[in-house]
Parts: C-alpha cells; sequence; structure tokens
C-alpha cells in the first residue's frame, strides 16, 4: 500500500521537477511576504484550561478597570529638594497626560471636601445601623457625659485644639470612634500605605508620590501596550532630574514578556543555527547538505502562514516551540541525505522511505493528541507542529532527491562510521541490567515529582520591572496577594444591597479588618435610608433630650456656655441620605470597588488570598447567586487539577497512538515493545531527574515531554527497524546525528531567560538525550536477544 | 494598637490639610492706612532671616482663649522649650498640668489627670506631624516656608504687626480665618501669635521672657517627672 502510493508520487514528481520546485520557491516567497502581516500573540492566556471557574476569573480580571489601570511612583532622588518640588513633578506629569492613551489621572483629593463628606453629623446617620445606636445608647450617662465633658476641656488646652475644638462641639460624644471603624476601611481600600498632602498621594517617608492612570488600552493589547509605555516613559523623561519614576502595570509585562521572548528566540535560533551548520558541514564537508538545513525553515513559514489562516494569531509560545521543532524536522532530510550519499538501491530507498514516513506519522501524532486537549493554546501547538513536520516530511521524501539529483550528488561508498556504528556489539547483560537499574530508580524517584500550577512563574518579564515592582511594595505596601469576593447586579443598589448581606456574613468569618468592602463604609441606598430613619427615631424618642441635660448637669464645672454643643444638636436631624458626589473621596474609591460591564454592576471586596478565607467566603457564594470569589491561589488549583486530569488522557493517548503505529509498522509486538523502549525510558526519566533535582513539573515541560516522545520514539523505530532489516541507508548515523542536532536545539533553549523557554528546553533535553541513549545502548541489544532467540 | 493607629491614620487623611499653612504672597497695598512694602516677599525674608537666627529657644507664655464653646477665657500659662530643627516641648503649668513633647519622630504627652506617658509614632500621626510643622514655622521665624496660600498684609509697623489670611485655595481656610503675629520691638522674636477661627474661637499667645540661643538640658524636654 505504501509502496504503491509512495511510488505513484515519487513518479509524477520526477516527470515534473522543474514544475515542482517553481511551486515550493513560488508558496516560499508568498509565505514569506505574508509573514509580515502577520500577528502574533504575546499573553499565554491561551495556554490555560477552559475551566468554568478559570475562565470566569480570567474574564473578570481582563474585564476589570485595575487591569487597565497604571500605577507611577514617583520618588525624590536629590535629598535637596522637598515635598513641593515632588508635587510640581507629579502635577507636570499630570497634565501632560491626556487622552486618547491616558483616560483619567489620579494624583490625590481634595482633603477639605473629604472633610464634608465625612462629617459626623452627614455621614454617622447614613452608615452607623442599630448596633451602633446601642452603642451610642451606652454612652448617655452622667458618668460617661461627665468624663467626655473633661476629656474635651483638657484637651482645649492643648496645641492641637485650634483644629479639633470645632470637631468637639460637633460631636460631644465622641461618635467619631464609631466612624472610623467604619473609615477604617479607607487607607485599606487604596491598596496602598497612603497618606495625602496637599491633595497629593504621598508615602509614609515623604519622598514618593503615587499616581493612578486609567487607561483605554488593555492590558494584553501587546501593540497599543508598547504605544502606551513608550509614551508614558516619554512624558517621565521630561520630568526634573530630581525625580526617578517606577511604571507599574500588567501592560508592562505583557511588553517585557514579548521583548523577552523575541531576544530569546533570536539567540537561541542563532546558537543552534550556527552549531546545526558547523556540526553538518564538518561531518559531511559538503555544501549541498545546506539544503537539509533550509527544509525546517521553508517549513516553519509555511506552516506559520497556514496555522495563522486556521487559528487566528498564534502565541508566540508556539513558535517559540517551533525552534525546537525545527531541529526535530530536519531528520527526514537527514536520514534522506544520507542514503542518497551511500546509493542505495530503489528497494532499500523505498524501506528508507517507509521509515521515515512512519517516524513522521508518529510524530505528528504525538503533536496531534493535543488536539484533544481541551486547552486551546495546546490546538495550535498541535496544527502548527504537525504542519512543520508534514510539509518537512513531503519535501524531505519528494523535493530534496530532485534536487540533490539536480546538484549532482555523486554516491559514496565509504560508510565507514555507519557500519562500525552498527557493528559494535554492545554488552548484552550489562547494558539490560545497567538500564533496568537506572530505570527502575528514575521510576522510583518519579513517584515524588511534584507539580507547580502558579503560572506567575511563567512571567519571564526583564528583572527591571520585577525590581519596580519591589521598590513600589517596599514603599507603598501591597505585597501580600489579595482575593476578590465579587458580588453581580443588574443595578448598583441591587448589587450593593447583596454587598451588604455579604460584608455582614463574611464579617463573622473572616478575621477583623481583613475583609475590605464597600459596605464597611459605604452601604446600599436603602440600609443608608434605613440607619438615617432609624438615627432620627433615636434622637428624637427622648435621647437628644437626656443628653441635653446630662451636659448641663455635668459640664457646670467647666464653664461651657449654652451654646457650646450647639452644631450637634443642632444638626442632628439636617443629614439626608444621598449617594456619593462624583467628585467625592466615596465616589473615588468606589472606583476600585465597583465595576460596571455590559449593563452588570460587579461589587468587589477584597481579603488575603488564604486558603482558609477561600473556603469560608466560597460557602456564602452558594447562598447568593451572582457571586463568586477570584483567587491567584484558587485559580492555580483549578489548572493544577484540570492538567492533571488531561494528562490522565492525553499521556495514555500518546502512548497508545505510538504502541499501534509501531505495531502496524512491525507487525510484530516483540519488536514494538523494544522499538518503544526510548520513549518510555525518556517519559520515566525525565520526570524521575526533575523529581530527583526537585524542579516540579509545570503545564509548559509537560507538554513540552509529550512533543519530545514524538521524536525519541522514531529513535526507537530506527534503530529497531534497521536491526531487523539490516538496513544499510545509515540509520545509526543519521539518528545519532538527528540526537545531537536536537539536543542543539533544545539545548539551546537552556540558555532562553523566559522561564517557560526555559522549561520547554530543560523538558526536551532530558527526553532527547535519555531516549537516544537507550535507543543505541539499549535497544540493539534487546533486538540481539530476539535473534538468539530465533537462531535456537 | 495597630488597629487604632490605622484609625488615626485614616481620619487623619480629613484632617490633615487642616494643619496645612501656605506661603506668603506679596501684598500689593495695606488697609488701614499702613504703607505696605513693594516687594513683601524680600521684607518677610528679612524679617523671618532675624526672627530665625536662633538655635535654641525658652519662652515663657501666657495663652488666652476665647472660645464659643466656654462661658469665660481660658488662660493657660506655661513654658515652650524649642531646640532647632525639630524639637518642641509644651508644658502647660495651670489651670492643669500637661506637657507634650514633639520631635522629628515621634510624640511624648502626660497629663496631671491620668499621670501616664504616651508615645506616639510622628510617623503614624499626621495631625502631630502638622502640629509640629506649624509651630516650628511660627516659633521659629522661618516665614520664608509661607509663600503660597496666604493673603499678607502688614497691620503695623511699630511694633511691627503682620496677618496671614489663608487663600481658597488653602484648606486651612474651614478652620482659620486669619493668624496675626506682632514681634517685639527690636523684631528678633514674636510678642504674641494671634489666631482667629471661622467658628468665633479667638486663641491669643503672649511670649514672655523669652531667651534665645538659652542652654537647654534634656530635662526640660522631659514630660514626666518635671516640675
Amino acid at each position: 500500500m505504501f509502496e504503491k502510493v509512495f511510488l505513484l508520487f515519487q513518479t509524477i514528481v520526477r516527470k515534473h521537477t522543474k514544475l515542482v520546485l517553481a511551486f515550493v520557491l513560488l508558496i516560499t516567497a508568498l509565505a514569506g511576504s505574508a509573514l509580515f502581516f502577520t500577528h502574533f500573540e504575546g499573553n499565554i492566556d491561551l495556554m490555560l484550561p477552559p475551566d468554568k471557574e478559570i475562565a470566569r476569573s480570567m474574564d473578570f480580571l481582563r474585564g476589570s478597570s485595575f487591569s487597565d489601570k497604571v500605577i507611577v511612583s514617583i520618588a525624590l532622588t536629590d535629598p535637596a529638594k522637598t515635598k513641593k518640588d515632588l508635587f510640581l513633578a507629579v502635577d507636570q506629569l499630570s497634565a501632560s497626560l491626556t487622552p486618547p492613551l491616558f483616560m483619567k489621572v489620579v494624583s490625590g483629593f481634595s482633603v477639605a471636601n473629604v472633610m464634608d463628606e465625612f462629617s459626623v453629623l452627614h455621614y454617622a446617620p447614613q452608615v452607623l445601623g442599630r448596633q451602633d445606636l446601642e452603642a451610642i445608647n451606652g454612652l448617655i450617662n452622667s458618668k460617661t457625659v461627665s468624663q467626655k465633658m473633661r476629656g474635651i476641656y483638657l484637651q482645649s488646652m492643648r496645641p492641637e485644639s485650634v483644629f479639633t475644638s470645632s470637631l468637639s462641639r460637633a460631636d460631644p460624644l465622641g461618635i467619631k470612634m464609631l466612624l472610623l471603624e467604619k473609615m477604617r476601611a479607607l487607607p485599606a481600600s487604596m491598596g496602598y500605605d497612603v497618606a495625602i498632602e496637599d491633595g497629593h498621594f504621598i508615602s509614609r517617608d515623604g519622598r514618593h508620590a503615587l499616581m493612578i492612570l486609567q487607561t483605554s488600552v488593555a492590558m494584553m493589547d501587546s501593540p497599543r501596550s508598547k504605544e502606551l509605555i513608550a509614551a508614558l516613559q516619554g512624558h517621565i523623561k521630561e520630568l526634573p532630574g530630581y525625580v526617578s519614576a517606577d511604571i507599574i502595570c500588567g501592560h508592562l509585562h505583557t511588553v517585557s514578556n514579548e521583548r523577552v521572548i523575541k531576544r530569546d528566540i533570536s539567540i537561541v535560533s542563532t546558537i543552534a543555527s550556527v552549531t546545526f551548520l558547523l556540526l553538518f558541514l564538518m561531518v559531511f564537508r559538503d555544501l549541498r547538505v545546506l539544503f537539509i538545513f533550509i527544509i525546517p525553515f521553508i517549513a516553519i513559514v509555511w506552516s506559520i502562514v497556514l496555522a495563522s489562516a486556521i487559528e487566528g494569531k498564534l502565541l508566540y509560545m508556539v513558535i517559540g516551540l517551533g525552534t525546537a521543532i525545527a531541529g526535530f524536522s530536519v531528520d527526514y532530510g537527514l536520514h534522506m541525505f544520507i542514503a542518497l550519499k551511500r546509493g542505495v538501491d530503489s528497494t532499500q530507498f523505498v524501506k528508507l522511505s517507509r521509515l521515515i514516513t512512519v517516524s513522521a506519522t508518529t510524530t505528528m501524532f504525538s503533536f496531534l493528541v493535543l488536539f484533544f486537549s481541551k486547552i486551546q493554546g495546546y490546538h495550535q501547538l498541535a496544527l502548527f507542529s504537525a504542519l512543520c513536520v508534514f510539509i518537512c516530511l513531503m519535501i524531505a521524501l519528494f523535493v530534496l532527491p530532485i534536487v540533490l539529483s539536480h546538484m549532482k550528488v555523486i554516491p559514496v561508498t565509504d560508510s565507514s562510521i555507519d557500519d562500525k556504528l552498527t557493528t559494535i556489539r554492545w554488552p548484552v547483560k550489562t547494558c539490560i541490567g545497567v538500564w533496568g537499574v537506572l530505570f527502575c530508580l528514575a521510576l522510583y524517584s518519579a513517584l515524588s515529582v511534584t507539580f507547580d500550577s502558579d503560572v506567575k512563574k511563567l512571567d519571564g518579564s526583564d528583572p527591571g520591572v520585577l525590581r519596580a515592582e519591589q521598590r513600589f511594595h517596599n514603599v507603598w505596601g501591597g505585597k501580600t496577594s489579595q482575593a476578590i469576593f465579587v458580588v453581580t447586579g443588574k443595578s448598583l443598589e441591587d448589587a450593593m444591597e447583596v454587598n451588604d448581606a455579604v460584608f455582614h456574613a463574611a464579617h463573622n468569618l473572616v478575621e477583623k479588618g481583613e475583609f475590605t468592602s464597600l459596605a464597611q463604609f459605604w452601604p446600599s441606598e436603602r440600609l443608608r435610608k434605613e440607619n438615617s430613619a432609624h438615627w432620627d427615631s433615636f434622637w428624637r424618642q427622648g435621647k437628644e433630650l437626656e443628653l441635653k441635660k446630662l451636659i448641663r448637669e455635668t459640664s457646670a464645672a467647666y464653664q461651657f456656655s449654652d451654646s457650646a454643643f450647639s452644631p450637634f444638636f443642632d444638626g442632628l436631624y439636617r443629614h439626608q441620605a444621598e449617594n456619593a458626589g462624583s467628585n467625592g473621596l466615596i465616589a473615588q474609591l468606589q472606583e476600585r470597588f465597583v465595576l460596571s460591564k455590559n449593563g452588570e454592576y460587579r461589587i468587589l471586596s477584597y481579603f488575603p488570598d488564604e486558603q482558609n478565607y477561600i473556603d469560608s467566603l466560597t460557602e456564602i457564594t452558594k447562598k447568593y447567586p451572582g457571586t463568586f470569589v477570584v483567587s491567584g491561589k484558587a485559580m492555580s488549583a483549578s489548572i493544577s487539577s484540570f492538567t492533571a486530569k488531561e494528562i490522565r488522557i492525553l499521556a495514555p493517548l500518546a502512548f497508545l497512538f505510538n504502541v499501534v503505529l509501531a505495531w502496524l509498522f512491525f507487525g510484530d509486538w516483540k519488536y514494538t515493545l523494544i522499538a518503544l523502549v526510548p520513549l518510555v525510558t525518556g517519559i520515566v526519566w525525565f520526570v524521575g531527574i526533575m523529581s530527583f533535582l526537585k524542579i516540579p513539573l509545570n503545564v509548559i515541560n509537560i507538554v513540552a515531554s509529550i512533543v519530545s516522545t514524538g521524536v525519541i520514539v522514531d529513535y526507537g523505530l530506527g534503530i529497531t527497524y534497521q536491526y531487523r532489516h539490516r538496513l544499510r541507508t545509515g540509520t545509526i548515523i543519521a539518528v545519532t546525528i538527528s540526537a545531537i542536532t536536537n539536543v542543539i536545539g533544545t539545548g539551546a533553549l537552556l540558555f532562553a531567560k523566559h522561564p517557560a523557554l526555559h522549561s520547554t528546553g530543560v523538558a526536551m533535553f532530558i527526553c532527547i538525550i535519555t531516549g537516544y541513549l537507550s535507543a543505541i545502548l539499549v535497544v540493539p541489544p534487546l533486538c540481539s536477544l530476539i535473534d538468539t532467540e530465533e537462531n535456537r | 494598637m495597630r488597629v487604632l493607629t490605622r484609625c488615626i491614620a485614616a481620619i487623619s487623611m480629613i484632617i490633615i490639610v487642616m494643619l496645612q499653612t501656605g506661603r506668603i504672597d506679596a501684598a500689593e497695598t495695606g488697609t488701614g492706612g499702613v504703607a505696605q512694602p513693594a516687594d513683601l516677599s524680600a521684607f518677610l525674608h528679612d524679617i523671618g532671616k532675624k526672627a530665625s537666627s536662633f538655635k535654641t529657644l525658652k519662652t515663657e507664655f501666657i495663652q488666652e482663649k476665647k472660645m464659643v464653646m466656654f462661658k469665660k477665657k481660658l488662660v493657660m500659662k506655661g513654658r515652650i522649650y524649642l531646640e532647632k530643627p525639630n524639637k518642641i516641648a509644651w508644658h502647660v503649668d495651670s489651670p492643669v498640668r500637661y506637657s507634650v513633647l514633639i520631635t522629628d519622630k515621634l510624640i511624648r504627652q502626660w497629663d496631671e489627670d491620668t499621670n501616664k506617658v504616651q508615645e506616639i509614632s510622628l510617623a503614624k500621626n499626621p495631625i502631630f506631624q502638622n502640629v509640629l510643622g506649624q509651630m516650628t514655622v511660627w516659633f521659629s521665624g522661618e516665614y520664608g516656608s509661607l509663600l503660597d496660600s496666604n493673603d499678607v498684609r502688614i497691620k503695623k509697623r511699630n511694633p511691627l504687626v503682620i496677618e496671614f489670611v489663608p487663600r481658597d485655595n488653602n484648606v486651612s481656610k474651614k478652620v482659620i480665618k486669619s493668624i496675626t503675629i506682632t514681634f517685639r520691638n527690636d523684631q528678633n522674636y514674636l510678642q504674641q501669635l494671634r489666631i482667629q477661627e471661622i467658628s468665633g474661637d479667638v486663641t491669643t499667645i503672649n511670649f514672655l521672657h523669652t531667651i534665645l540661643n538659652a542652654p537647654l538640658t534634656s530635662k526640660q524636654f522631659e514630660v514626666k517627672g518635671r516640675v
């Protein structure tokens, strides 16, 4: 069957050699041109599982305004300069940041307005509930009022009394202490340890100012993120020399990751290309070998365009892996070149073609098995890699022979290296015994391997970005990762009412002060109206008169005037429940707590991202529909569980494909099992070595190891096939050179700075080296055992 | 304690700006027939330079507070010790005993009622941080730092009386109507500081027996066990 189809295609190609060559050149040129118009994706979201919880969390994070915010921390670098100079720099930068890139700049707020907003008689009636009124009732007695009066009298003697006496007149009972409990959420709600001075956010050390910029640029939008960062850096450069600025935002991570990956790919490609070239030229001493080297590049160019046409924007990560795959795909041309150089006869040529086709098919299936994954990024990887392999195979089988014949490759009869390698007789029992012991050790070690689901560790941002974040956290705090409790509602009021209920439920479950909620200092309108009614009723039902009487009785010794506390009593009922003014502090803080998207409101509350809190608060989500928890740790746990579930399906499936293909190829279960030894060895040793070196598995290195199985299975197939059919097509030398090239390709990834690419390199490097060594050192002894058995 | 500190920090955001003062702008002409200097800024700078040429200060004071809250004036007597740049001890001897020490790092206060010394980090207490700022400016004579957000006029030449009125952009305008300082005849230091509040309260501090560059001991900055 294979022979018929192969020979038919070969005949057609040989009849139209010029047409075929012209076709290859034309398509390559067109695909190369198309690359200039092809866009790539920088973020690795597509590599995450499409789990409902993860998808909702990612969607939430993407849609939340804080993912589109940029924080700028401006520091005074000249000790002689003062806060005033710092504020001038902040104001200069604020004025320069204009739409469309910068929609809003917040560098502080007016405390004067905040004083009115949070004055006792304006704020307390709206936010103090029944329990608080009971606490106030507990203050209305002779002893406490007497203490309060003396306290106010004594405070009047103090230097700060100029600024505090008016507050005392409007609050003789010290109700502000109850409000402070509510307002405790204010600094925490900013998310940073800020003070306010002269209308600006300033650090406690007085040497840093903070700016919060709202931008129209989505964090994941790579081209516009670059534009945004460049514009901001441009404006920062114009600031006076006595300040420096740190930019903190997700956009910087997007831009930096892309830059690091591009730089890595460029370095890795250069290392791999130069080494491949030198290796090929040194081994073959024939410049025509360059064409083999070109085949994978042609395949990559074609594959990028084809895969982009089918899948849309390809991930940079997928293209990065393509560099390693280029190393794998060079094998087919290599086999062909060696065979053609050795002048093999047509029967051996067909057998070799069959071997290469089966090898390529197993490799393709190793990639195609990723289509069974639910992760979209894996589908891109599967398609791109399978296309690469298929195109390489086609060019190696049909185009390479005609190119070499045009180049007049003269067959050489010297096959001493390959013959020497073939005739080496490894000590059978020693090889198998050592392999068996090491295999068992690796298997034992593999049992204790760990899995790291923290995708943040795959963030390859430049160290400068991470250093800036470290400096930021040192100055402004906020290092503890926070989880978010989200309440959704069709209107703001609906959502706020549920948020009130959630806050009260959470209050009992989370340590005091650890659950920062809008409800704490600004409840729903309904609750504020209820509170106001309770307040009025409380004072009207005799408490006002009682307090006036007690003040009269207890303050005589201090000579308080009759109007001493008139600001309090005159203003008791003047309050009214109202919405937060658009320019007030509450309105500004609401931006951190309230999100509006597609006609739906989401209210966010913040709490430490700790498992016990997540468990407790997840229980609350069951009681209130439309509420959910967004937690980095919970996401990591979901990714871990999802990946484990997928591996349980994909790994056996990939193995099954390999077993079936090998069995179809050999038609004999003994040779099938021997051919699969490198595959099993590669995987077991990879997991065992990772465990031994205490390097955890992650989503990236698992995929890389699965991809590697497509290559190492070829080694087993090739060597077993060579021994079984006593081929003289140079398979061993081809496998050896292939392994060297693959090790170079994947070894180059070890120099990558991006953790995802580095992780890929580690996995592939281990798999390929161990797979190759077992193919060379274990497969021949195992084959010789069968030979001996058959000879008997 | 941590919670209380955070509470204070939160409410301090509201109060802090009240404690801000701005700087002085050159007034064009005064009222009440007193001629205003052509370059008020330079004039203030010269006065400030003269009145700030000391390292330590020791003075007694009588503070009169006419407050809407009280039927009678509150009269306090006490002492102030100042060591530049940021160390002030404020001792009230009558009618009740109270002491506060404010440095650039901490506030330590004591009162007769509780007989306890309370110590608070200044970094966590912006109210006192600003009180220190205010006191440093007014008591040390460094008027060069008051140049932006006050309207300034010379009310009288002999003795020299200068009035500072917070402008609209000065948040202390919410509380303070005006601050008037009266210099001694030699213009080396203040004779009186008068703060008029929006509420109608008036605070007058008269400085007596002021000694510039007086030798000060650590005892004078103690808040407990003092005499």
